[in-house]
């Protein structure tokens, strides 16, 4: 008989395979979001041109510019992680064969690994297009993904949130901006230390704490979200 | 019996209150360190500031009771009415505050690390009230926004940490500081005390009146004969 | 009184919150007597 922390994985990792069926069925999530960074990429590129070998440039405002393609990408494609299963009204099904927090977990990680999947196509991308030289890469990568697993973490909460909600699409952006915000000042902070080739300083530890923080409070309120 | 109790506490407010309204213009002392009288704003300005927190940190315990007490309507009601006084009390502060800095610093709004925390903190309360506006359910709406409401409480004091390291503060120090106890004139400090007591039993009572007037209105909707 | 001193603004902000205690004072006599008087009435 298996152990109840098994069962608890195997039910996390359905939920994560399942999402990823759909996913790769439909490629929804993939094709807006993949489409809504190299959009947005062509244009900051073509409003600033190589502004990576301008120095103050690359270091006050192009990482804040890569994080917010991030941050408009995730906010097209993870929401609907919860909307499609209160649209296609699989919800109820999900209800009865998963626990919340097994859940919670499975949709994370799907959100997790889209959102690091994308920043793998976008970062080298949006680095290339801008010229953009990286003091400290290694720094660059714990960046990127301390701060992709806080924002698809955040992103996937708030998105819980809003399917139950009218106005689902409009409704997030509201309610994920505060949420949001001090992990982006955070990760930006990160890439301009790893762009400058500074040290990490206090912003790497604060950002785990927030991923630490958004995590636990999402195991422990999704129950809430999701069980009428 | 009660009646009498109760007209006695509310007028003890009201006397209070208008003491520290003569307080602050005629017993504390005016600093000298900042523009003319201008200090004087400090009696009306930091409670409204510490009052907005005070209903902040209650809407996310009272959204914590309604979601782990038993799901009780009026703790929601609490919760949701509790951020809409930390909202007035909060713009309010924000006004005073920026009244304030345009006579000190010379504009309304410079983007002071307290400027923008606070407008920060605004919004996601102003997400709070437009995600209840959202629901019709008043079952799903209680649940969605308690969650919200404890979101809040976990993502804000990062502001803390993060929001001064962006930019340097011209803003005062708080009045009672870490290391220094209490630099401040005496006078000052007890007139702002009172003034602090006087803003949260008005909020509390301004709290009791709204809570009660919306379960008059949810009964109301439920049975509307 | 000067315009604009102390005492008057003082005069100014006693009558603004005495104003408001009234107005809350009557609020909680309504609501009371709408709690009393049976709900939905």
């Amino acid at each position: 008989m298996p152990s109840p922390a098994s069962n608890w994985l195997a039910s996390a990792r359905a939920v994560f395979t399942k999402d990823w069926r759909c996913e790769l069925r439909s490629r929804y999530a993939l094709n807006a979001i993949g489409l809504f960074a190299v959009t947005t990429l062509v244009v900051t590129s073509a409003a600033l041109g190589p502004a990576g070998t301008n120095s103050s440039l690359a270091i006050n405002v192009l990482p804040a510019m890569l994080w917010l393609i991030l941050l408009f990408a995730a906010a097209a494609g993870l929401p609907r992680s919860f909307v499609h299963e209160e649209e296609s009204h699989t919800a109820i099904a999900l209800r009865l064969a998963a626990p919340p927090s097994t859940l919670f977990v499975g949709k994370l990680a799907f959100g997790v690994s889209l959102l690091l999947g994308i920043e793998a196509l976008v970062a080298p991308l949006y680095l290339g297009v801008m010229s953009l030289e990286v003091a400290s890469p290694g720094l660059l990568v714990i960046a990127l993904v301390a701060g992709g697993y806080g924002l698809a973490a955040g992103s996937v909460l708030i998105a819980a949130l809003a399917s139950q909600a009218r106005g689902r699409s409009t409704l997030f952006s509201v309610l994920a901006f505060p949420v949001l915000m001090p992990l982006l000042l955070l990760a930006i902070e990160l890439t301009r230390n790893a762009v400058a080739g500074d040290a990490a300083g206090p912003a790497l530890p604060q950002l785990l704490l927030y991923d630490a923080s958004v995590t636990i409070a999402g195991l422990m309120l999704f129950p809430a979200v999701w069980n009428p | 019996m009660t009646r009498t109790i109760s007209l006695g506490l509310r007028g003890a407010l009201w006397l209070v209150m208008s003491a520290c309204i003569w307080g602050a213009f005629f017993y504390a002392w005016s600093d000298p360190a900042f523009v003319g009288q201008s200090s004087r704003i400090l009696f009306f300005h930091v409670p409204m500031a510490w009052t907005s927190f005070v209903a902040f940190f209650a809407a996310a315990v009272w959204a914590g009771r309604y979601l782990w007490g038993g799901r009780q309507m009026r703790h929601d009601r609490a919760a949701a009415t509790a951020v809409e006084c930390g909202v007035l009390f909060g713009v309010l502060a924000t006004i005073t505050g920026s009244l304030w800095a345009r006579i000190e610093w010379g504009a309304y709004w410079n983007w002071d690390p307290r400027q923008t925390s606070i407008v920060v903190v605004l919004l996601f309360y102003g997400a709070y009230l437009a995600l209840r506006s959202a629901m019709a359910d008043r079952e799903v709406r209680a649940r969605i926004s308690s969650v919200y409401a404890l979101i809040a409480l976990v993502v804000t004091p990062f502001f803390y940490f993060i929001v001064p390291r962006i930019t340097e503060s011209l803003h005062p120090e708080p009045v009672l500081n870490a290391e220094r106890t209490l630099d401040v004139d005496p006078r000052m400090f007890q007139v702002l005390l009172a003034s602090a007591l006087a803003y949260t039993v008005l909020f509390f009572w301004l709290h009791n009146l709204r809570a009660r007037s919306q379960a008059l209105i949810d009964a109301l909707e439920d049975d509307p004969s | 009184m000067e315009l604009g001193g102390l005492g008057w603004i003082f005069t100014v902000n006693l009558i603004i919150w005495t104003g408001l205690f009234i107005f809350l004072l009557r609020i909680e006599r309504r609501i009371a007597g709408l709690e009393a008087g049976g709900k939905g009435r």
